[in-house]
């Protein structure tokens, strides 16, 4: 699944560590997330969404099938 | 609350390494040559509690992870667990056909092995979804000090020839060169990491 979170958080001045650190995962965890390699459960995915201020539609784009 | 880090992790394990190497050198080889069973007893379950320790230490370090850690966990431990009950079944079912000659000290090995299986899968599984071995909480120190630890435990082998057995002198050059050669290996990865941070 492709994903916006990496532009979201440049429009913040967040580094992948402080973003990690407010949705409390690992840097690793938001750096997988950012590339594409993992599509993050439910849960983060809507902290993600409250923590940006948008709705998760603007976030997460389903990839093509 | 801090999250139970990985950091932590390694030097709850290397110290319960640190008391292992001592007891297993030290205290072990006494089980050869004492006939009281209450002391054989002692010697076995006390030479195998730090190593259950570093388990405890594992299911902490799993509890405090997040959701792909424990995803990356999960998919090693149940790797590990596969392997080593295949084999142990292959094992057992060649044993009872008077194939192989096992007893009761193959049970020793099922830990290792499966601490080998795990940790190969979750290196492999680590990669696959671009997380780097050891992130970012192996420190120059660490290897350093785990080089000197090797190093020490050589020079008292070379140093107490008298005081030690033959078997204690063997298992401590043994353990010293694998402390040696951990400590060059983290070292190298340290290095590797620096190059590799994101961001």
């Amino acid at each position: 699944m492709n994903n916006h979170v990496r532009e979201l958080r440049g429009e913040r001045g967040w580094s992948q560590a402080e973003l990690a650190q407010k949705l409390d995962v690992s840097r690793q965890t938001v750096n997988a997330v950012e590339t594409g390699k993992y599509d993050p459960s439910l849960p983060l995915a809507f902290k993600l969404a409250r923590l940006f201020g948008v709705p998760i539609e603007m976030i997460f784009v389903p990839g093509e099938e | 609350m801090a999250r139970f880090s990985k950091r932590q992790y390694q030097q709850h394990v290397l110290a319960a390494m640190g008391v292992y190497t001592a007891l297993i050198t030290l205290a072990w080889p006494l089980v050869r040559i004492t006939h009281s069973v209450p002391l054989k007893v002692l010697l076995a379950v006390a030479t195998a509690m730090p190593v259950v320790y570093v388990i405890a230490q594992l299911v902490r370090l799993i509890r405090a992870s997040d959701e792909l850690e424990r995803f990356t966990h999960l998919v090693a431990l149940s790797s590990a667990t596969a392997v080593v009950c295949a084999l142990s079944l292959i094992g057992g079912f060649l044993s009872v056909a008077g194939v192989v000659k096992l007893d009761g000290s193959i049970l020793i090995w099922v830990y290792p092995a499966m601490a080998l299986c795990y940790g190969v899968v979750h290196a492999w599984v680590r990669r696959r979804y671009g997380v780097a071995m050891w992130c970012e909480e192996v420190s120059a120190r660490q290897y350093l000090l785990i080089s000197v630890f090797g190093i020490g435990l050589i020079a008292l082998a070379l140093l107490c020839p008298h005081w030690l057995g033959d078997q204690q002198r063997g298992a401590l050059y043994g353990v010293g060169v694998v402390f040696i050669v951990f400590g060059i290996v983290l070292a190298a990865v340290y290095h590797y990491r620096r190059k590799y941070r994101d961001e």
